[in-house]
């Protein structure tokens, strides 16, 4: 690692229609680092990508690349400074092959107006053997899976002279094997002097990867430096601006069983997955992305069914087919992507609470109104909605205020088991505090809570059984008197005989 | 996960150009049983007589799918398109050169596809819909200001142009003569250009690429806008030479001639295998898909089905390859993830 | 759209009903503008009482085709085979009066026979409309098709349909009970049956999207059809329900126009597609779904009467009333569009 700095940012601020997105941000990335910039999520990550990208052009401080001072930068120019972003869903074609995906950018930057197709290839694989990826160059895009679209837009960044390259949360939606893979390539483009700068909150896998981290809060500069001036204590303070909080749940030990799922299987996803929940339990089901933590979710709720196995909730043997089934047996879903796939966003709150239960409300042939009226008055008083009405469409509302609504679209359908996936995902410290105060009142009204989640202090502070996958099957299932990184040596498994050995 | 040469086989014979193969070879088979004549030249000359502006309109309206877009307004414009040059040349006031009216006709298609272009491209109005804008704009001010007629007698330039024939097969049993025009030649180079155009250069690429994903080609530096354009316009300079084509071949200019043709031509395009949400599609598959609509629509009483059933037969086809499609995709997701 | 007028919305904004957007008051102001220009120009025409009945006899069978547009747009859709079903079902009620009425030298010879004839006509129009938009709907739904695709190869199916039993010439002379449904007025008033079958139809329309469950679902399966589906939505029914609907409106418009031209074949009323889409549009649906309301719908069915009228009035030919609406529809387009944008800002700014 030299010492030499490639990118320098020095008081950026941008603000859009008076807001402020960033209040002065200093960053410096040296050549040949594997720089992480942290923060949660809206503390201005993605802008400051943005600025650096030249898509948004920062009102004020100033952005010396390479040593030379640059002003008004356009997209283009980052490009030709050798800048290149691989944004979370890659930009990609999903209709052209691999070959042409990585080679195709180059082209266009050098103006080319003809289609060499061997040289297409020959770029292709040139830039495949550097990152030592293996993809077939003739598939179509839309046949990979999302580490080699992944490795697809890599390749594509780096044979276009990258010597920084700047990578937006890559490792959401990977697989464990996925991402030490990706840390080999990461490594591999240090060894040849490119910069990374990776954006990732989560803690282990940051002081797996990188050498320098930068932590930003609501918009401002926090604090920078080696990775190992960082200890978990500081990191979490820097990134929420409180301490860690050592209040865990722990219900009183209660008996009465609520949810026992037997031998659960869906060949490909998961298999021979049993747990008990019991009342007052908050049972966390945790496990990278492929181990099927999401799967489990998704089959409880019959959206993507189990092929076999046992389901028995309060006590009564359930089988559940379809979305149909599983909201007959009052189980509640919140799915992980909240705007695609939680919220109607330009709907009112009062329709979106109501959307799952609108069937209660058919009184005398036709819908209540008032009555939908009241009960989504009654949600919002109840679990602090931060809304002048039921009437304004969802789109309006914050992170926390929307999530909140897909929650009080469940509870109005009164689940007994409800399931949450990812439930604090975009959503800000007090608001995370707040859901998780609903969710503990839920399970002591004797209502089975089960979060999935790949955030580890959530799940230790807040749930008090964990439920671990791994490539399909339960790897533990424990308590929460753990610590975040033993839990994620759970995960990963590929620790477990050094943990063994200590 | 590299696919065994045997699964590549069988990807390949299953593939959407191969099952319309099928289908094309099963239709000639039934209708040669069932009438032997069906198998000689004349059917062949027959067709690619027929065929002739399908195939043009069809390249143009894939150019634009695969952009991402559709148009629905080229027979509204080729009906403009044939009918102002000879309505002016009734009125003499045009040159009697073939030059002139092919001119004027595309400059015509040029002015509509640039209409096209602005409402799709830079007011980012729903193609569908915009085209159908379009498409009333055109057949309605036609009429409106110039009336309707129809123009039977084509001036001698056109005539001597509708009388150069490349090949003219006689029928040794009847006598009758099929001549296949020299006009032939335009849909062959086109398909030729804009298959090449499409493979090999930028711009080509690029049609797919906003067909695909709008927003990532515009991140890796493609002028979105000026691609979409340029499809729109292509489409509608191409619709003008092709309407006056139609004139020429068919001795009829009037102000509904072809109206209601996109019908068919989305129909060719999407049995062809272009996918209505863009960036699928090419020429090989396109004109496997006018060559059974075609046949479809021409040689529909050789299988024993009235002619006065042939819009349900196309709108049979139409229904059987989008389904045909949709199965494509759940079969290509279902092999999973390379 | 001036600064004022958006205060004015604004402050309305707790009121039920008109004032609450902008597609409204501009269809309303579009409306005083027509009746303006009608006054300066031709009033002893316009604003008579044979005028307004002759408008009345025409917006129904349009109208209610653009309530079927209507409602597949705001689940995310668009049915372009609409007048397809309408052709067809009017080709079906034509044959159904034509044959179990027999007419000879213009004297009904078996009148015991008219009213099951016509009754029978009418659910036959109205249940093979709702079969085949069923069948659009199940199409759509079940392999996951682009709505415009399917129906319009629906366009293509129900036109061919109806040219394949006709052959190709119109069928003409039903007897006059038929023909009254369009033409006629209720027994003892002057109010034509049209308005009051028109009327009808929208008062169930607007119950069915306002206070009932398919309504509001129809309105989630165009906003979020994906959150529909993880909220318990049975989205592939709920599609079929929307498409049966629309084609069973579609079934009405058939019984309508054949009556009112007293003749069915394939290719009636070529211009109502462009004309229900404009409707629709300009009544304030949004072509990408969730966003629409039955009464922009229904003032815009009104305003495009009136207009038509005055066209007539004007002795201007029906191309330039297709014209006019061409230009129309991009003019409403266009003011979306910006509405959109305007929004998007608004809402840039405000978070």
């Amino acid at each position: 690692m030299s010492e030499e700095v490639f990118l320098k940012l020095e008081g950026i601020k941008k603000s859009f229609g008076g807001v402020h997105a960033l209040k002065g941000v200093d960053l410096e990335i040296r050549k040949g680092e594997i720089h992480c910039l942290a923060g949660e999520n809206g503390c201005g990550k993605s802008t400051l990508i943005k600025a650096i990208s030249g898509v948004h052009n920062a009102d004020e401080g100033s952005i010396w690349i390479d040593g030379e001072k640059v002003e008004k930068m356009k997209p283009m120019d980052a490009i030709n400074r050798g800048i290149q972003v691989i944004y979370q869903d890659f930009a990609v074609f999903p209709n052209l092959t691999v070959a042409e995906n990585i080679a195709l950018n180059g082209e266009l930057k050098n103006k080319v107006k003809f289609v060499n197709w061997k040289q297409i290839h020959e770029t292709a694989a040139k830039a495949m053997e550097q990152v030592g990826a293996n993809i077939d160059p003739d598939v179509k895009l839309e046949r990979l899976s999302v580490a080699n679209k992944q490795m697809v837009a890599i390749c594509r960044a780096i044979i276009n002279d990258a010597k920084l390259l700047i990578l937006d949360e890559p490792t959401t939606a990977l697989t464990a094997r996925e991402v030490d893979k990706l840390w080999d390539i990461v490594r591999g483009l240090k060894k040849k002097g490119i910069a990374v700068m990776i954006v990732n909150h989560k803690l282990d896998e940051i002081y797996r990867i990188a050498d320098r981290l930068t932590i930003l809060r609501n918009g401002a500069y926090v604090s920078s430096g080696p990775i190992s001036e960082y200890d978990q204590a500081r990191f979490t303070r820097d990134m929420t601006g409180h301490d860690v909080s050592e209040d865990k749940y722990h219900p009183a030990a209660q008996e009465e069983e609520i949810l026992r799922v037997e031998h659960l299987t869906r060949k490909g996803a998961f298999e021979d997955v049993s747990f008990t929940l019991n009342k007052g339990d908050v049972l966390g089901l945790t496990g990278l992305l492929g181990s099927g933590r999401g799967e489990i979710g998704e089959a409880l709720f019959g959206i993507a069914p189990a092929d076999s196995g046992k389901v028995v909730l309060n006590g009564k043997e359930i089988t559940i087919k379809s979305v149909a089934d599983a909201m007959a047996n009052d189980i509640g879903y919140v799915p992980e992507d909240r705007l695609t796939q939680g919220l109607f966003m330009e709907r009112s709150i009062q329709d979106n609470t109501i959307a799952s239960s609108i069937r209660r409300y058919m009184k005398g042939g036709r819908l209540d109104e008032q009555a939908m009226e009241d009960v989504t008055r009654h949600w919002i008083d109840e679990i602090g909605i931060v809304a002048p009405s039921p009437k304004p469409a969802v789109r309006t509302l914050s992170g926390g205020n929307a999530q909140k609504v897909v929650i009080a679209k469940w509870l109005n359908t009164e689940p007994k088991l409800f399931i949450l996936d990812g439930p604090t995902v975009g959503v800000d410290v007090g608001a995370k505090a707040e859901i998780h105060a609903i969710l503990h009142n839920l399970a002591q009204k004797g209502i089975g809570i089960i979060v999935i989640s790949d955030d580890l202090p959530e799940l230790v502070q807040n749930c008090n059984k964990i439920v671990v996958m791994r490539d399909g099957k339960v790897a533990a299932a424990i308590d929460n008197n753990i610590d975040e990184i033993s839990l994620s040596n759970l995960l990963i498994g590929a620790n477990e005989e050094e943990v063994e050995q200590k | 996960m590299i696919a065994t040469k045997s699964e590549k086989l069988k990807m390949a014979l299953t593939s959407t150009p191969m099952i319309l193969l099928y289908v094309i070879v099963v239709f000639c088979v039934v209708a040669a049983i069932r009438q032997p004549a069906f198998i000689s030249p004349a059917t062949a000359i027959n067709l690619a007589r027929a065929g002739i502006f399908t195939m043009c309109f069809a390249i143009c309206e894939m150019v634009v799918i695969i952009s991402g877009g559709i148009d629905v307004s080229f027979p509204a414009i080729g009906c403009v398109a044939m009918y102002v040059p000879m309505y002016l040349n009734y009125h003499g006031m045009a040159p009697d050169n073939p030059l002139f009216f092919f001119a004027l006709a595309m400059f015509i298609g040029l002015v509509f596809g640039i209409l096209n272009g602005v409402l799709v491209s830079y007011l980012k109005l729903p193609p569908l819909i915009a085209t159908l804008a379009t498409s009333s704009i055109a057949s309605g001010g036609l009429v409106m200001i110039l009336g309707t007629r129809e123009f039977t007698v084509l001036p001698d330039s056109l005539q001597a142009l509708y009388e150069v024939n490349m090949i003219t097969y006689a029928d040794p049993a009847t006598g009758f003569t099929y001549p296949l025009t020299v006009l032939f030649l335009v849909p062959v180079i086109l398909c030729i250009a804009v298959a090449l155009v499409l493979k090999f250069t930028m711009l080509g690429r690029g049609l797919y690429a906003i067909g695909g994903d709008a927003n990532a080609a515009r991140i890796a530096g493609f002028n979105v806008r000026r691609l979409q354009f340029i499809a729109y316009i292509f489409c509608g300079v191409m619709t003008g030479a092709t309407a006056m084509m139609y004139t020429t071949l068919m001795h009829s200019s009037t102000t509904t001639a072809i109206m209601g043709e996109e019908m068919i031509i989305i129909a060719a395009c999407v049995v062809g295998g272009c996918r209505l949400t863009g960036g699928h599609g090419n020429v090989g598959g396109t004109v496997l898909g006018v060559l059974l609509i075609t046949l479809v629509q021409n040689n529909l009483n050789m299988l024993g089905i009235p002619t006065c059933w042939q819009t349900f037969a196309v709108g049979l086809v139409l229904l059987l390859g989008a389904i045909m499609t949709s199965i494509q995709a759940k079969r290509q997701a279902s092999l999973g993830k390379v | 759209m001036s600064a004022k007028e958006n205060r004015l919305t604004a402050g309305r904004k707790g009121l039920p009903g008109i004032g609450q957007d902008t597609h409204v008051l501009t269809i309303i102001g579009l409306m005083i503008l027509v009746c303006i220009i009608m006054l300066l120009l031709r009033p002893e025409a316009y604003f008579t009482g044979l005028n307004l009945r002759s408008m009345i006899f025409q917006f129904p069978e349009y109208g209610i085709l653009a309530l079927g547009m209507m409602a597949c747009m705001i689940a995310g859709g668009i049915d372009l085979s609409l007048v397809g079903i309408m052709n067809f079902t009017g080709v079906l009620a034509a044959l159904i009066v034509k044959n179990m009425v027999i007419i000879e030298n213009g004297e009904v010879t078996n009148p015991a026979m008219v009213v099951p004839a016509v009754v029978l006509a009418c659910a036959v129009a109205i249940a093979v409309g709702a079969a085949c938009g069923a069948f659009n709907g199940f199409i759509i739904g079940y392999f996951q098709l682009p709505a415009m695709l399917v129906t319009l190869c629906g366009l293509q199916l129900y036109t061919g349909l109806a040219y394949g039993i006709t052959g190709g010439p119109a069928i003409n002379g039903m007897c006059d009970a038929f023909k009254n449904i369009a033409n006629g007025n209720v027994p003892g008033t002057p109010i034509p049956w049209v308005l009051v079958i028109f009327i009808a139809v929208l008062a169930v329309v607007v119950f069915i999207m306002k206070c009932t469950v398919f309504g509001h679902e129809i309105y989630f399966l165009g906003s979020n059809a994906k959150a529909a589906m993880y909220s318990g939505i049975n989205t592939l029914k709920v599609t079929i329900m929307t498409y049966m609907f629309s084609g069973i409106l579609g079934g009405i418009s058939g019984i309508l126009i054949t009556s009112h031209l007293n003749s069915a074949k394939s290719s009636n009323g070529s211009t109502y597609t462009l004309l229900s889409l404009l409707i629709v549009v300009l009544g304030g649906v949004h072509p990408d779904g969730g966003k629409g309301r039955v009464v922009g719908v229904v003032l815009a069915v009104l305003l495009l009467q009136m207009i038509a009228n005055a066209f007539g009035l004007m002795h201007m030919s029906d191309n330039a009333k297709t014209f006019a609406n061409g230009c129309l529809l991009i003019a409403a387009l266009v003011l979306s569009v910006v509405l959109d944008k305007r929004a998007a800002k608004k809402a840039a700014a405000a978070s």
